[in-house]
């Protein structure tokens, strides 16, 4: 998984930014506003995973072509954000690079307000007219100080990294052949953790589903990758995770399964569970595998779906069950899930999936929930109570993610679970 | 736990039901017996899927009165638990599975000790006996299983290092990595070309897509490594093959480019700055005979990535084709959306195999995909071809394909030398 941060350069204090030399051009403008106009677009609105640098480079490449033919100019800000001063430009000309950009963007529920006085992905300023020039002076001072504040905070957490972020530079082979050759040597045990998933019953009891017991990228990353981004090369990331599987599996057979603890859930590569050292944890596990999950990541079945139905197959004539990991509410809406006869699915929530302007969107989405099972979904990175209750709202009943944690915890105290 | 009722249904085997059963069965033990034959002890020819089918069917009535339960076990063995009131039944039954077998060593041999074949319990009595019986059962299928898969495991890893060399590590990768920088790999462009075929099998090509022949490129750079053996490694390769493959793109004159031609990149390719610069340097016509075929794979690890790039290339010009579908992959994902201008399906004699039901299901896959939208590629002999016909398809690419393009090249070369000497 690629950086997903938005496009910002680390800089020093004396650097001059974007958005202040917007500031002082506005200045100027401000002197002969005759025909001229401002378009804010709001890509800090898109999805993070839209956000990315390259992804804001290509969009800015759309409007190469009017700022060289006209009398315009393309300001590109430290939170991904564009915009766009134009003197005596005809509109028209303005609309083809944005509708360009808007495509470019087209399945991120921020762009599906198109046109409508709602449009949450662009804003227009008539800078002739006093009101509009306030405001977006307005505006502009705000993101003046959005951008400074944004550079503290990223200053200060440059050793601090999220779930599913982590910095450093790009990871190559040679950087990959070492953490391999570390790895040999080097204990695991204490970077392996669990998270609990939850079913939440209609009586208002929970019940834990499942403890998923994973390596920590980013502690693995703190320990023996030093700068080196684990997440920057999705293959050599995924390569990496065939070797941490059979250490996962070696620890996990040793510490064995309590009659009186929660089923586990583990994420593992196909290969992994046709290899030798999972026959050794099968054996460890003996009776105990109706308790066991085996999860697998979409881009895993998809790179080999023979594997994919042979290890399945193979695993619930053993007893385990099997999870198909890394779905989101988008990826819904071009496959269906129920075709692979998994025991469980996990779609991953986003802040994003809560705006959802879009009616048909959403009824799309229930309708491809329906066609799983409501009761086969855990709805996983569920980080809020927002999430939850979006969750529940959409018929769902099984979570997992930072807060779920802290329901189980307060479940936990009143005697709920 | 809460689970689905069909959780409940995906029961493990034979031998830990088995084990279960006896478990739940200590405190209704009393008036119980237990027969366990030994139809593994059979010689081969006697242990046919027919012969242990017939066997299991003579306890069926009893199961059917509920007198009993029957445990079919991997080993063929047969393990019957059953109510002492039936006893007189159930020895009938086993005498007349004795009959079935009555040519079998196993049964001539063990007139003295009858308990070769058939070993009774007292199961009141016995209760740990039987309990230990089935737990061994379960110990026993597990190795079993087991062990077949590590001698599968190990001989194929074996025969894979044997034929196709050492396994991709990071280190070699790091090293193949580095030398491809440097490497001359113009010679090592191949071509294949994908056509439609009229009536008679004279094919016309559309289209040919270029590749590296990654063959070619493991004699050259790394003479006994399997640059396949692990998927993911390879995948990161294709990024630094997508690179230099730009690079040829760009000067034409290495590779003599007529018509249009296809070929793979990865979607991180498509958003990095060397296809930026690529772009830049071709004419806007040139982009409308390009088609930039992507792996589902590749598209799956990041949908969204997939979009804004199939957007950005359609929008210049580029056309796009999503590559290595299955029949499977293909009825399960929405095409239409995922708005590929075509689609490459990989043949498999499977396909024939897969009856009416499934025919029309991917007749009507093709049918909503759009004429000549749909590549049958891989397609090694004529049956694929046939099969592809009758479902709709009229595109192909493969071995069988080129041989059919020099089969028509030769053919023609004929017709030219005849007219000359006609002429002549």
């Amino acid at each position: 998984m690629a950086e997903q941060g938005v496009a910002a350069a680390a800089d020093g204090d004396d650097e001059i930014h974007e958005e202040e030399i917007l500031r002082d051009h506005l200045r100027w403008v401000g002197e002969n506003p005759a025909g001229v106009y401002a378009v804010h677009l709001h890509l800090s609105r898109l999805r993070p995973s839209n956000r990315q640098p390259n992804f804001v480079r290509i969009a800015a490449r759309a409007f190469e072509t009017l700022v060289s033919t006209f009398d315009a100019r393309l300001f590109q800000l430290s939170n991904a954000d564009m915009v766009l001063v134009c003197r005596d430009v005809p509109v028209d000309e303005v609309d083809v690079p944005l509708e360009r950009v808007r495509a470019l963007f087209s399945e991120d529920p921020l762009t599906a307000s198109t046109g409508s006085l709602h449009d949450q992905f662009v804003t227009w300023y008539d800078l002739t007219r006093t009101n509009d020039f306030s405001d977006f002076l307005s505006a502009v001072r705000q993101l003046v100080i959005d951008a400074q504040e944004y550079r503290r905070k990223a200053a200060e957490n440059r050793t601090g990294a999220t779930a599913r972020t982590l910095k450093g530079r790009g990871i190559d082979p040679g950087d990959l052949a070492a953490l391999t050759r570390k790895l040999e040597t080097m204990k695991v045990a204490d970077l392996i953790h669990f998270q609990p998933a939850l079913t939440l019953q209609p009586n208002g009891q929970g019940e834990v589903l499942f403890h998923e017991y994973t390596v920590s990228m980013p502690e693995l990353q703190k320990r023996a990758a030093g700068g080196v981004n684990l997440y920057s090369s999705p293959w050599l990331f995924q390569y990496l995770t065939e070797t941490l599987d059979k250490r996962l599996l070696l620890i996990m057979a040793r510490r064995g399964l309590d009659a009186a603890e929660p089923a586990i859930s583990l994420n593992l590569n196909i290969a992994t569970v046709l290899s030798r050292e999972f026959q050794n944890f099968h054996r460890a596990m003996g009776a105990r595998s109706a308790r066991v999950f085996i999860e697998f990541q979409l881009v895993d079945v998809f790179g080999d779906m023979g594997a994919f139905t042979y290890a399945r197959d193979n695993l619930r004539d053993n007893g385990y069950r099997v999870v198909i990991d890394g779905l989101t509410p988008m990826t819904l809406q071009f496959f269906e899930p129920a075709a692979l006869d998994a025991d469980l699915v996990k779609m991953f929530w986003g802040q994003e999936d809560l705006n959802q302007a879009d009616e048909d969107r959403t009824n799309r989405l229930r309708e491809s929930l329906r066609m799983v099972g409501p009761d086969r979904v855990v709805l996983a990175l569920a980080e809020s109570e927002e999430a939850v209750k979006w969750g529940l709202q959409m018929g769902l009943s099984r979570f997992q993610g930072h807060y779920v944690d802290r329901i189980v915890e307060a479940m936990r105290a009143k005697g709920l679970i | 736990m809460a689970l689905n009722p069909e959780f409940q249904n995906r029961l493990p085997s034979q031998e830990n039901l088995l084990l279960d059963y006896v478990q739940r069965l200590e405190r209704h033990k009393r008036d119980r017996s237990a027969v366990h034959l030994r139809l593994s002890g059979l010689r081969p020819y006697n242990r046919r899927e027919q012969h242990l089918r017939a066997a299991a069917n003579s306890f069926e009535p009893l199961v059917e009165n509920m007198d009993g339960q029957l445990f079919s076990l991997k080993s063929a063995d047969l393990l019957f638990i059953f109510k002492n009131a039936v006893r007189g039944e159930v020895e009938t039954v086993v005498q007349k599975v004795r009959f079935l077998f009555s040519d079998d060593p196993l049964l001539a041999e063990s007139d003295a000790d009858t308990q070769a074949f058939a070993t009774w319990y007292d199961v009141d009595g016995e209760y740990d006996r039987v309990l230990h019986l089935a737990q061994s059962l379960v110990d026993a299928e597990h190795r079993l299983v087991n062990e077949v898969r590590g001698r599968m495991d190990t001989r194929s890893a074996l025969r894979a290092r044997q034929q196709m060399g050492e396994p991709l590590t990071p280190q070699v990768l790091d090293r193949v990595v580095a030398a491809l920088a440097r490497a001359d790999l113009s010679n090592m462009v191949r071509r294949q070309y994908v056509c439609q075929l009229d009536t008679k099998m004279v094919p016309s090509p559309v289209f040919s897509e270029l590749f590296i022949s990654i063959a070619d490129l493991r004699e050259t750079l790394l003479p006994g490594v399997n640059l396949l053996s692990n998927r993911w490694l390879f995948q990161h390769l294709t990024e630094t093959l997508d690179r230099r493959m730009l690079a040829m793109l760009t000067r034409t004159d290495h590779i003599t480019l007529s018509g249009d031609i296809a070929f793979n990149m990865n979607i991180s390719t498509l958003l990095s700055p060397e296809f930026l610069t690529f772009d830049d340097n071709i004419t806007a016509s040139r982009r409308g005979s390009m088609i930039i075929e992507l792996q589902k794979v590749d598209i799956f690890a990041d949908l969204g990535a997939y979009l804004f790039a199939r957007e950005f290339v359609q929008e210049k010009g580029y056309r796009v084709c999503v590559d290595g579908l299955t029949y499977h992959t293909m009825s399960m994902i929405d095409r239409d959306r995922l708005g590929a201008d075509l689609v490459k399906v990989i043949w498999h004699p499977e396909m024939v195999d897969g009856g009416a039901p499934m025919h029309d299901r991917l007749r009507a896959l093709i049918a909503s995909a759009g004429e000549n939208r749909v590549v049958l590629c891989r397609v090694d002999n004529r049956e694929a071809i046939d099969f592809g016909r009758s479902v709709g398809i009229t595109l192909f690419q493969g071995r069988h394909v080129e041989q059919l393009i020099a089969e028509d090249n030769r053919r023609r070369e004929l017709l030219r030398l005849k007219r000359r000497i006609e002429r002549g």
